[in-house]
């Protein structure tokens, strides 16, 4: 399973992914918008094992990447210091192999590196407790607050936040003191619980807004609009 | 609101500042006022004319927009307003052809309308003019040169045009107004002498890419990318040491990423045959974490015998005592190695006596469960799997596993999976359907029981299904919504259903819509033109437009078009299936059954109309309170795809769904071969063999190439016109059918006779005979025998011997006759029964 940054050419098969696994769907150009406005931040789980790697010429044969997982990622259009995770998701196929974590420090750390951001954000189900487990306890996040009623259905979320900063901080240092060497992002342990249920978090966001909504009015707040289904 | 529909009205926000007018829907009655006012007292003013017909075009009133525009135009056909709106007006209906002529006229008349040439520009990339987008660009730049967007601007109209150097001229130039350089928070710097990276790079001057790279390296905040390219460049240049460092550097950071192992390998000189120094190479990673799967997986690619077997163990006992359920996806394509595939089957077999015998080797009691049940759950899917298979021992498998965990989906859904490749559809549906009840909350499972249903013929079921999670408030329901979001999947494989059932409209409604879809996603990129210049992530933008070159490359795209030309096909060899009556398969000389069917059809239709008429005012009257974002979505005319089927060309139509696949499959032989029945259709006799002489050198045994080449010599011969060119263009066909004069209807039998154990051979003789001698039945004698003949004949084959004898109008008896002797074969394949008895 490949762990890589996420390409325009992917977005068909992860909004595949998307509509398969959760109820919150996009069209795609809202995957395009974020492929275009912070190409660093959404990265991909791919199963190369389905892929030819003797390629032919032939595009229809040689299959497009199969995509078991993505995170889809932003900055906040209000404050362009805080990350935003707008969607994450890993194939119940593909459960138990870390790859929602993995995703997610790939991201974070693009949050930390390229936009200097000091946070991150995301909302979660509060029934999702394998999601919860992996944001809290693995990755570090804080439960900021409830928000009720936030999905179509009428589930609450919790809303929560991870400080960039110290998340970084040893990562950070190593690099300073050794040039362009860093360490690895700590993967220790083992598999955790996470997987129990596929990672099923999205934001509202959207749903009825076009990018061009997006672009041309930059005031508007996308999250204030309802979506999901 | 409907992507297409707010795609829709963003393009109507691309407004003419130039007269001074902000259309917003909120503010468009009194603009239509004012506009009226001004045209009282002054009749036949054009450029209030014009701004009128623009805010009509936003209220969706196009028709009376256009022969106002046509009027504004005639009153002042020297005004740039005028032109510039009725450009506009094309646009909005996405006639870019007509767009780009009228903001032409217009520029003629104020060469410098900063917003017409904008405009112009925008539609000159859109489509591809890379030439004239260069000359925009140009122009643009020298109005307003101090923006550093216009210069990155103008390098990507060159680097598009494969002007490399003029490319990074432009940027150079840019770059050496600069006073001072910028701060390292600066992005769009920092993308655009990344950009700039990229084009010295596909200029072909690695040295000279990696010598820029180095003055950029410290600075740029794209860690990923700089590392990337870095680590890239030094092993084209073979500076092999240094690209080693670079290649671990980016494995510290992301150690699941196989194209760094590669570059690792190459960078230490490493071939696949040094499997002792790549066994260290790769333990060297895998012991530094225990959650690195790549660098443990790898080696199994590689190694083999007693090696591979050692491997294999501890990586499968690891991954079984975690319990990851995706252990045999992730070590399924191996298989493609018989010997591998026996390894791992006779490992996994073990551990299964293990498990229960001896307990779990590594003594964890608590893990002891999940170690066994983990076991079983791969056990049951290596059986499953096409080139392990053996059904018997998957369902045995599968009855352990539920036992042991009846709440357990996955093993519901395994045991769909298994009851399926046994061909009893009807059962996988309904053990699917039981998988979903278990965890109603679960969206995956939800899509798979659609899915399961779609295949089992449950269209209204499977939407039922799909209800759970979509907004089914929208216009047009459950639909509407899978519609709006773009679930291709869904749509496909509904049409499919449609389809296998000849209910053609509603078939082809669902392929159009996909085909849509993909014109929604190519005019997606419309608005990303300025978005990026503006954002500055160029290399994104720059990517996405050659990704958007490719687009119908994709095999979403390739499934629809195929199945689309094939039901056209169909409609253009027998057009009575176009009529309503013919569309449930009805035998179209059973008077009584046509009229039991017409009946039925009307009711649907009734009901149809009726179920649409509450959900518009559903719609409408959840509109009322909500806060409008847009337009009303039109409700659609032809929701059951009648007019679609109804088509009075059907093969034009077609040739739409095939000139993509010609474009990016000519590589493919399916579509090669689709392209022959289009071309032959059609009396293009020269494209027809075009696509003949391709499918013969992608694969010259293929059996269909016989047959198709026996039909185009038959309809060949009674032609006068290019006879002779005809006949010279077809001695490049395979012998005999170089010959004008060959005696085909020997070498049709001596073929059948050389493959008379071959399935698809036997259907391409009866294609080929059925061209040579219309009254035989021999044909369909022969296909009737292959459940005898052929040994090896499997249940696609024998679905498709089904298919064939109904195309050449065998009796249901003989038809049946012929599914039953496969259903000996395979007594659980419902799936005969029900394609014999349509």
């Amino acid at each position: 399973m490949d762990i890589r940054l996420l390409r325009s050419s992917d977005i068909p098969n992860v909004q595949l992914a998307n509509l398969t696994n959760l109820p919150e769907n996009y069209f795609l150009k809202y995957y395009l918008y974020h492929a275009l406005s912070w190409p660093q931040l959404s990265y991909v789980a791919v199963d190369v094992s389905s892929l030819e790697y003797n390629a032919s010429s032939n595009p229809y044969t040689s299959k497009p990447p199969k995509i078991v997982g993505y995170v889809l990622a932003k900055i906040d259009e209000d404050n362009n210091q805080t990350g935003h995770i707008t969607s994450l998701s890993v194939m119940r196929t593909h459960r138990r192999l870390g790859l929602a974590e993995k995703l997610m420090r790939q991201s974070t750390r693009a949050m930390r590196e390229y936009y200097n951001a000091r946070d991150v954000s995301l909302h979660v189900r509060c029934s999702n407790q394998a999601a919860i487990g992996l944001y809290t306890e693995r990755l570090g996040f804080a439960r900021e607050k409830v928000e009720s009623k936030y999905y179509a259905d009428g589930e609450d979320a919790f809303s929560m936040k991870l400080d960039l900063v110290s998340a970084f901080k040893d990562e950070e240092k190593a690099a300073e003191g050794e040039g362009e060497k860093t360490d690895g992002v700590d993967e220790g342990g083992e598999v955790g619980e996470a997987g129990k249920k596929e990672e099923k978090k999205t934001v509202k966001v959207g749903r009825q807004l076009g990018v061009q909504s997006l672009v041309e009015n930059v005031v508007q707040k996308p999250s204030q609009q309802v979506a999901g289904a | 609101m409907l992507s297409r529909t707010s795609n829709r009205s963003s393009t109507k926000r691309v407004r003419p500042r130039s007269a001074n007018v902000r259309i917003r829907t909120d503010r468009m009655s009194p603009g239509l006022k004012a506009a009226d006012q001004i045209l009282k007292k002054n009749p036949n003013h054009g450029d209030t004319e014009a701004m009128k017909a623009l805010i009509l075009n936003s209220l969706g009133q196009t028709e009376e927009a256009f022969a106002l525009a046509k009027t504004a135009l005639k009153d002042d056909m020297k005004s740039h307003v005028c032109w510039h709106v009725y450009g506009i007006l094309w646009r909005s209906v996405k006639n870019n052809e007509e767009a780009i002529k009228a903001y032409r006229f217009a520029l003629k008349l104020e060469p410098d309308s900063p917003q017409v040439l904008r405009d112009l520009a925008l539609l000159q990339i859109q489509t591809r003019d890379y030439q004239g987008y260069i000359q925009s660009r140009n122009l643009m730049l020298q109005q307003r040169s101090s923006l550093r967007l216009n210069w990155t601007a103008l390098a990507i109209a060159h680097h598009l045009a494969e002007d490399f150097k003029s490319a990074e001229n432009v940027l150079n130039t840019y770059e050496g107004t600069l006073k001072h350089t910028p701060s390292k928070g600066d992005i769009e710097h920092a993308e655009a002498v990344l950009y700039k990276n990229m084009i010295i790079a596909e200029s072909g001057d690695v040295q000279r890419a990696l010598e820029h790279l180095d003055t950029i390296y410290q600075t740029s905040p794209d860690r990923t990318a700089v590392m990337e390219l870095r680590a890239k460049y030094l092993l084209q240049l073979d500076k092999k040491e240094e690209a080693e460092k670079a290649y671990r550097a980016l494995l510290d950071r992301n150690a699941e990423y196989r194209a760094y192992y590669e570059g690792l390998e190459k960078a230490l000189g490493l071939d696949k045959s040094q499997k002792q120094e790549l066994k260290e190479l790769y333990a060297s990673y895998a012991n530094k974490n225990d959650r690195i799967d790549a660098a443990r997986r790898i080696p199994l690619d590689f190694l083999e015998g007693e090696d591979f077997k050692e491997a294999a163990d501890s990586y499968l006992r690891a991954k079984l005592h975690k319990g990851v359920p995706s252990t045999f996806n992730n070590v399924k394509s191996l298989y493609a190695d018989a010997s591998k595939l026996k390894t791992i089957e006779g490992l996994v077999e073990g551990y299964q006596s293990e498990g229960v015998a001896n307990g779990d080797a590594t003594g964890a009691t608590t893990k002891k469960d999940s170690f066994h049940e983990t076991t079983l759950y791969f056990l049951a899917q290596h059986y499953n799997y096409k080139l392990s298979r053996d059904l018997k021992k998957a369902m045995q498998y599968v009855d352990k596993l539920i036992e042991l965990s009846p709440k357990t989906y996955d093993y519901h859904m395994t045991k769909a999976r298994v009851l399926k490749h046994s061909g009893n559809i009807s059962e996988a549906s309904k053990a699917m359907s039981h998988a979903r009840e278990l965890d109603i909350k679960d969206r995956y499972i939800n899509t798979k029981c659609a899915k399961y249903q779609l295949r089992n013929d449950e269209n209204a079921d499977a939407l039922a299904t799909m209800s759970k999670f979509t907004r089914n408030e929208v216009v047009g329901g459950t639909l509407g919504d899978l519609t709006d979001m773009q679930s291709l999947w869904y749509l496909t494989e509904d049409g499919e259903a449609y389809a296998r059932r000849s209910e053609y409209g509603l078939a082809l409604k669902r392929f159009h819509t996909v085909f849509d879809i993909f014109d929604v996603w190519q005019e997606d990129q419309f608005d990303f033109h300025s978005f990026s210049l503006r954002k500055g992530q160029i290399r994104a933008y720059v990517d996405t437009l050659r990704w958007e070159d490719r687009l119908r490359s994709h095999p979403f795209y390739k499934r629809i078009a195929v199945d689309a030309i094939k039901v056209y096909l169909a409609l253009h060899d027998r057009p009575i299936l176009s009529q309503e009556t013919a569309t449930n398969g009805v035998d179209p000389t059973d008077a009584k059954a046509i009229k039991k069917a017409k009946k039925e059809a009307e009711r649907r239709e009734r009901e149809d109309a009726e179920r649409r008429e509450a959900e518009r005012k559903a719609a409408a009257a959840k509109k009322a309170n909500a806060t409008a974002d847009g337009e009303t979505k039109k409700p659609d005319e032809d929701p059951n795809g009648k007019k679609l089927r109804e088509t009075k060309e059907p093969l034009a139509v077609a040739t739409r769904f095939l000139a993509p696949l010609l474009e990016f499959g000519a590589a493919d032989l399916e579509v090669q071969h689709l392209g022959f029945e289009v071309y032959l259709r059609k009396g293009k006799f020269f494209l027809a063999l075009k696509s003949l002489l391709a499918a013969f050198t992608i694969a010259p045994e293929d059996p269909t190439a016989h047959a198709q080449a026996v039909r185009f010599r038959q309809a060949c011969k009674p032609l006068d016109e290019n006879k002779a060119v005809l006949d010279l263009a077809s001695s490049s066909l395979p012998a005999p059918f170089n010959d004008a004069k060959a005696d085909l209807a020997s070498h049709n039998e001596a073929f059948v006779k050389q493959h008379a154990d071959s399935p698809r051979h036997v259907y391409n003789y009866a294609r080929a005979l059925k061209a040579l001698d219309p009254s035989s039945s021999q044909g369909q004698k022969t296909i009737l025998e292959v459940p005898d003949r052929c040994k090896d004949v499997n249940l696609a084959q024998g679905l498709e011997g089904i298919a064939l004898l109904r195309e050449l109008g065998s009796e249901k008896a003989s038809i049946q006759a012929f599914a039953k002797k496969l259903q000996d074969k395979w007594p659980a394949a419902t799936i005969l029964e029900r394609e014999a008895s349509r």
